[in-house]
């Protein structure tokens, strides 16, 4: 039926096609069947319900008001502060200099640790009563505050845990994005005697623009679909005000047993990142050609 | 932003006033990316009546780690965690290394086809899957076991492997291969006695990574597991809740948890720098 080569070419992607199909591809059938249907967990009676639930997400106050504002905001805030923390990073390491290797071993820390412990350790360090932010502020002379329980610093210490983790990875394909620059530019400014901003403004920025667009593509995607550290760091409180959408679908399907309804808000949000991401695709694709 | 503020002054700095600038703002960023690390470390080592006051006293001990590694649950969340982690690498690699190398030597509408769905399933957020899985792991007699877990984990390297490793696949000569098979070699020896070898830096990248990955994975560990497979992530985040006053233990848990994170930071650095450059 196949010709060699294409059998060829069709084994070696099948065993991955075979996973994905069954892992990815069924159950996110089997959840937009759900997601039509009266499915609680602790009484599925699967009687088909239409677009009830759709019409329930989306006239969801908490969903419209709190959690897709929370979303975008933390995707936006936590790409930029990552993006712009990471790019003033590595053009700061992009020289020789003595403790470069200590500079990185340290840098690349974060980057490996699971975003499970790194919320455990700010929850501690922000703790109201024995954190160490609120003893050294007492120490000061000002008012310790409850950090995680206020809906705005919560949100904030999310954010900075966010780009905590994310800056050094930035800094790393940045840094390596600078390293592969052409020299001659650079040399040709210096020689015109360029400010160090018009250098940055003119060659750096533009020349670099390729590998910080990729970056922003991969990182905005993935901030999109933060759980762990919201979950373990605030639980989505006080309240639902730090409430992300992937915790949105979370608790209503497995807190508040109702899998039709968390199918469907799952479902909505893969169709906004989906838009988003083709969208980011053809972008990348337009910078990549000019 | 750093550089432009530095532009802007620095330049009117004698050489050893910018080197001690320079040496100031370096140290002030490692501390700011070290410092969660440490402040953890020290609470580990403090006994329970100082945990407190990790700020003051001088009492240090390793008895909250003995203590962790009495309990039962942890140790076999340790367990757990690195079986399914050193599963996933294995099996995560032999389906991407293939995978990639098609994406990377073959061009057409089968190609085309495959990096169109690979991209789309790299968007679709891990919950809008996951949730579902539940039900799909329960209905084939998988949920809570090690294969419902371990599956899910190799099928979710799939994208963005497969990606990395046309990438890498990209950066080699296929020359190589031509002549190998113009000598007589199949396909398949071509890819596996050349392709592969040559590959084999970026593979061990690969894996480094992919271990890390699924050892710090948590979403997939909350929804496929229940009491009879804890992995080290969700046994930690209950912890978190449950008995969140006993910081010392928490802490002593967390940095084992972290090990293997600072293993690979200082013996595995260039593995893990080669992985992420796309």
């Amino acid at each position: 039926m196949f010709g060699e080569q294409q059998r060829f070419v069709l084994l070696l992607i099948a065993p991955a096609a075979l996973l994905l199909l069954l892992f990815q591809v069924v159950p996110i059938f089997i959840g937009a069947n759900a997601s039509f249907r009266n499915w609680a967990l602790y009484d599925p009676k699967k009687t088909w319900v239409g677009f009830d639930h759709y019409a329930a997400v989306l006239s969801d106050p908490a969903f419209l008001y709190v959690v897709l504002p929370n979303t975008f905001l933390f995707m936006a805030l936590s790409v930029a502060g990552a993006l712009l923390a990471g790019l003033a990073l590595a053009l700061l390491l992009n020289r020789p200099f003595r403790g470069q290797k200590l500079v990185q071993t340290i840098l690349l820390v974060p980057l490996m640790v699971a975003p499970v412990v790194a919320a455990i350790m700010v929850r501690w360090i922000f703790n109201d009563q024995f954190g160490i932010v609120n003893v050294v502020l007492e120490a000061v002379g000002l008012e310790g505050q409850p950090w995680l329980v206020q809906r705005w610093s919560a949100f904030g210490i999310i954010l900075l845990t966010d780009i905590w983790l994310w800056t050094p990875w930035f800094t790393l394909l940045l840094l390596a994005g600078l390293q592969s620059l052409p020299k001659e530019p650079f040399e040709a400014a210096a020689i015109d005697g360029t400010t160090t901003w018009r250098v940055f403004r003119f060659l750096t920025l533009p020349m670099l623009r390729p590998v910080i667009v990729v970056c922003v593509v991969i990182r905005a995607i993935d901030a999109f679909r933060t759980f762990d550290i919201v979950w373990t760091l605030t639980g989505g409180g006080p309240g639902r005000a730090t409430e992300l959408f992937s915790l949105y679908a979370y608790v209503h399907a497995f807190l508040n047993l109702d899998l039709g309804r968390g199918s469907a808000a799952a479902i909505v949000g893969g169709l906004i990142i989906l838009v988003i991401g083709v969208a980011l695709f053809r972008l990348v694709d337009r910078i990549a050609k000019a | 932003m750093a550089m432009v503020m530095r532009s802007a002054f620095l330049p009117q700095l004698p050489p050893w006033g910018r080197k001690a600038m320079f040496a100031l703002v370096l140290a002030a960023i490692c501390f700011a990316f070290a410092f969660p690390v440490l402040w953890l470390i020290l609470t580990s080592l403090r006994p329970e009546s100082g945990v407190y006051y990790v700020h003051r006293g001088t009492e240090f001990t390793f008895g909250n780690f003995a203590e962790v590694l009495r309990e039962d649950r942890i140790v076999e969340a340790f367990l757990n965690s690195a079986l399914i982690a050193t599963l996933a690498t294995v099996f995560s690699l032999l389906v991407t290394v293939s995978s990639g190398y098609m994406l990377s030597r073959f061009t057409g509408p089968a190609s085309r086809l495959w990096f169109g769905t690979i991209y789309v399933f790299r968007c679709v957020p891990y919950i809008s899957w996951v949730l579902p899985l539940y039900f799909v792991n329960q209905s084939w007699g998988i949920y809570d076991t090690y294969v419902g877990l371990l599956l899910p984990h190799v099928a979710v390297h799939i994208c963005f492997f497969s990606w990395l490793m046309k990438g890498f696949f990209d950066g080699i000569d296929p020359s190589m291969e031509y002549a190998a098979m113009i000598d007589g070699c199949t396909r398949w020896g071509a890819f596996i006695r050349v392709a592969v070898p040559s590959a084999l830096p970026a593979i061990s990248a690969l894996a480094v990574l992919c271990w890390l990955f699924t050892w710090n994975e948590f979403l997939f560990a909350l929804i496929l597991t229940g009491n009879r497979v804890p992995m080290i992530t969700v046994v930690m985040a209950q912890f978190v809740t449950e008995m969140g006053l006993r910081w010392n233990l928490m802490a002593a848990t967390a940095v084992m948890a972290l090990a293997p994170a600072f293993l690979i930071a200082l013996f595995g650095q260039k593995y893990v720098i080669r992985g992420l450059r796309i």
